[in-house]
């Protein structure tokens, strides 16, 4: 999927290199940084269309060996806020931690495989439930202590039990046992294929046991892991420095001497900055500001596929949204194009199902609903409101993306006879509304965290996962039982199989009609080798070189 | 002694401030819609993980009960901690103050040597060249957003010329006073327009005032007269408008902190503010109406040292 320069070269572990997972609630900090920016950018250019300059998905290339030292700066729009894996949703925290705490084991660079990390090999037992994982020896913590089967269960038991948090991803997990130093055994509550994927979940990166003796509050305000990098120095709302490991397992890693993520809000002088060379990297630049980077001498724009999905979410618990032709006839009106051209500038594709391309599983033959007038008439013409009807689009005040949006729909929705008025709330008022089922018609997005699509559908589909069907109100049993029969399965080809129906039931019910696939846009200095970011979202600084 | 008692006086007025102040955020930011615990779980929020939440935060208490317990630890000179960083809110907010204060201090001092020349000139020169000029260019500053002007600064002084870094605070006092320079300017040059044109009135009319023709008269030299008799008249009601613009500037120094980079509490406030971390919130303003009663006392005490009949009153 991504062209990969390590995979095919040298250095295998290096290759691998990279932790999971991304970020669901970029979503808030888009509509803070990235829409208040936008008004406040004064020189910020948008001239919409073309990404050719931009290359897609590879790292910059290098034939010769890393050299080792410097330091990179990379700048950000939103400051990290708390070390707590277990309790941490941030993106601009996760980001930060993976490069100090790291899993048994890691998603692969194109998100669809897990691969070894910390456990270097696996077995599973006759009836599924139990998985034994032989540990990666001579794996150090920053501190020079060596992590046992005793670390893995303290910091694996941590995630499963710490409440309100992350705990959901280790629901399947009845029991971890350690029956040696090398070996850690853990029993599955049911038959669970997520489960490897699952445990690459940052949340589940290894600490060391009992938090090395210190209070849990202590440990992660100067936490201790595996990683490559230790815990140096953190000005909150400011800066946080990270200096090279001196324990760190893979042999000659990390190249840089420390690295440093600056809070700096405002997307102009992000970029002033790259160009001054006073940061070496601008994570997630605004799409509207892509073409302005892609001009700055000394510095390349590079768009990695993200596993985002937008969508449009529709309550029904409230009519006409009951009505399925109501909602295919929306989806089907929706100018998905259009809306990849004024809200990502171009930078993106058009959906055609709920997983995203990078996901494992993804079927690039689900048919979804494409932009089709004639084809949205005929379903309002089915419905129980042929006539059309008023409804009201709950937006984010102050996000660029969310009213785009919702406009493109309007003037789309007029043509069916649907007056549609907007209304605008404060990002977290509109969380509010959504999960209390308080509102008509709306937009969200999600990433994975994990390389298994069950996160996803788990949370979309089953009354279990807890998250209403994405404060939808949407039940389909057929949906259901495929969820849950794709859970216990552990046949890639009998998975697809299920994952395939189930995509193509839930873009027939017009669940949440997918609206497009964004990448994730990095700018840095030409100077930067190795640099690269999964889909999840997760990048490894062990990897990341200057010239 | 009197001057002393003057400064007490003041101080006291402080403490119902603060009081009614503390009372007013409490309040109104339970009103805003949108639950810390939301936020912080983002998307994968559920019923029981927003109960946890509340829980650990003390949001599940009754609000008269949140409000004594704040208001209780204020009294320790405890700010509680913030619901996303989950660190002390006192130290945050000191340590993101530094900048801010460092910025409008920078900002104050730029604006009157840039002013106090220009409208003494401009004063004694009246409606020659120099007084139209310099009544008219600040004017076009005024008119210049900070956000805009400071990108031009940064692209003018420091990408093209490299004389200023062009963001961030730097370590040190050396890089602190060279990376204040250009948000220092930006602030400044907003500044400059108001206090040249007060200060500019208040100079012709002292200037025409009877002591002024009574010193020339026994020929003092034109100098002399300007800046030892007639400056420091003038500058009274200058002093005020310079410290009404200043305690103004404290709320709003955010637009000019995110161009550079400084991240002072203007940012921090910010982002407080849509993460519902209501404890920063709170004390972010508490130290925001403390700024401005000490911003209005040193205008006072200037206007006091300036005006013996201040003091007197």
């Amino acid at each position: 999927m991504t062209t990969d320069r390590t995979g095919t070269s040298d250095d295998r572990i290096a290759a691998i290199a990279s932790h999971e997972i991304s970020r669901r609630n970029m979503l808030r900090f888009g509509a803070l940084g990235v829409g208040g920016a936008g008004v406040l950018a004064a020189c910020g250019t948008s001239n919409g269309g073309s990404s050719k300059s931009a290359k897609t998905g590879g790292a910059s290339s290098s034939t010769t060996k890393p050299k080792s030292g410097g330091s990179v700066i990379i700048a950000r729009p939103q400051d990290s806020v708390d070390f707590d894996k277990t309790m941490v949703f941030s993106n601009a925290s996760i980001w930060v931690y993976v490069q100090i705490f790291e899993g048994l084991t890691i998603g692969s660079k194109d998100g669809k495989t897990v691969e070894p990390w910390l456990a270097t090999s696996w077995t599973q037992s006759s009836d599924k439930l139990t998985w034994t994982f032989k540990l990666r020896p001579n794996v150090k913590f920053s501190d020079g202590t060596a992590m046992t089967s005793a670390d893995v269960k303290f910091s694996l038991d941590e995630a499963s039990t710490t409440k309100g948090g992350w705990e959901f991803i280790n629901a399947a997990i009845e029991k971890i046992t350690a029956p040696d130093p090398m070996t850690v055994v853990i029993k599955t509550k049911y038959q669970w294929a997520p489960l490897l994927a699952d445990l690459a979940c940052p949340s589940n990166g290894i600490i060391p046991n009992k938090y090395g003796g210190k209070t849990k509050k202590a440990f992660y305000s100067a936490p201790i892991g595996t990683g490559p990098f230790v815990w140096d120095t953190w000005d909150k709302g400011n800066k946080l420095t990270l200096k090279k490991s001196k324990n760190y397992w893979r042999a000659g890693m990390p190249y840089l001497d420390s690295v440093t993520w600056q809070t700096v809000p405002d997307d102009n002088t992000r970029n002033v900055m790259i160009q001054g060379n006073t940061a070496q990297i601008n994570e997630t630049p605004p799409f509207s500001t892509v073409d302005q980077l892609k001009g700055v001498k000394g510095a390349t724009v590079t768009l990695f596929p993200s596993t985002r999905t937008d969508y449009i979410l529709m309550n029904e618990k409230r009519a006409p949204y009951d009505d399925v032709h109501v909602r295919r006839a929306i989806s089907y009106a929706i100018d998905r194009e259009a809306l990849v051209k004024t809200v990502l500038f171009g930078n993106g594709t058009s959906a055609n199902s709920l997983f995203m391309p990078t996901v494992p599983y993804y079927d690039k033959a689900t048919a979804g609903q494409s932009f089709d007038m004639t084809k949205a008439k005929a379903e309002i013409a089915k419905s129980r409101v042929p006539k059309g009807f008023s409804t009201t689009y709950l937006a984010m005040s102050g996000d660029s993306t969310d009213s785009a949006i919702a406009q493109v729909l309007q003037s789309s929705l007029k043509e069916l006879g649907i007056t549609m008025k907007i209304s605008k709330s404060d990002p977290s008022a509109v969380h509010d509304l959504q999960s209390a089922l308080n509102y008509d018609i709306s937009h969200s997005y999600w990433t994975m965290d994990i390389n298994d699509p069950d996160e996803l559908v788990q949370f979309a589909v089953l009354p279990a996962g807890g998250g209403h069907s994405f404060d939808t109100n949407y039940t389909n049993s057929k949906a259901q039982s495929l969820a849950s029969q794709a859970e216990k399965t552990f046949d890639q080809a009998q998975r697809q199989n299920l994952y395939s129906q189930l995509q193509a039931q839930l873009a027939d019910d017009a669940f949440l009609p997918a609206l497009y696939y964004q990448p994730l846009p990095y700018a840095m200095r030409s100077a930067v080798q190795g640099f690269f970011v999964k889909p999840t979202g997760l990048y490894d600084m062990a990897a990341v070189s200057l010239a | 002694m009197k001057y002393v008692l003057f400064i007490l006086r003041r101080l006291v007025t402080l403490i119902p401030v603060l009081f009614g102040i503390s009372l007013l955020v409490f309040f109104l930011l339970q009103m805003v819609p949108g639950d810390p615990a939301v936020t912080l779980l983002g998307a994968h929020v559920t019923d029981a993980g927003v109960a946890a939440l509340h829980k650990q935060l003390g949001l599940d208490h009754p609000l008269w009960r949140q409000y004594v317990t704040f208001v209780g630890r204020l009294f320790h000179g405890n700010l509680g901690d913030s619901y996303q960083y989950k660190s002390s809110v006192s130290s945050l907010v000191l340590h993101n103050l530094v900048p801010t204060i460092w910025l409008i201090v920078t900002g104050a001092v730029l604006a009157v040597l840039i002013s106090v020349p220009l409208a003494v000139w401009s004063a004694s020169r009246r409606n020659g060249i120099a007084d139209n000029t310099i009544r008219t260019i600040p004017l076009i500053g005024l008119g210049m957003p900070a956000f805009w002007l400071g990108i031009m600064l940064v692209l003018l002084l420091s990408l093209k010329a490299g004389a200023f870094p062009a963001s961030g605070f730097g370590t040190g006092i050396g890089n602190h006073i060279k990376s204040i320079i250009l948000p220092g300017l930006t602030v400044a040059l907003a500044l400059v327009p108001i206090l040249i044109r007060s200060l500019r009135a208040s100079m012709i009319h002292v200037l025409q005032s009877d002591y002024i023709t009574t010193a020339r008269a026994k020929g003092i030299s034109g100098a002399r007269v300007v800046f030892r008799h007639a400056l420091p008249n003038a500058a009274i009601s200058s002093v005020t408008v310079l410290g009404v613009n200043i305690a103004y500037l404290i709320g709003s120094t955010l637009v000019v902190e995110k161009v550079f980079a400084l991240n002072g509490i203007g940012y921090l406030m910010i982002t407080a503010i849509f993460n519902r971390d209501f404890p920063i919130v709170q004390g972010i303003t508490l130290v925001f109406a403390v700024m401005v009663v000490i911003v209005n006392l040193l205008t006072d005490m200037t206007h006091a040292a300036l005006d013996p009949r201040v003091r007197l009153a």
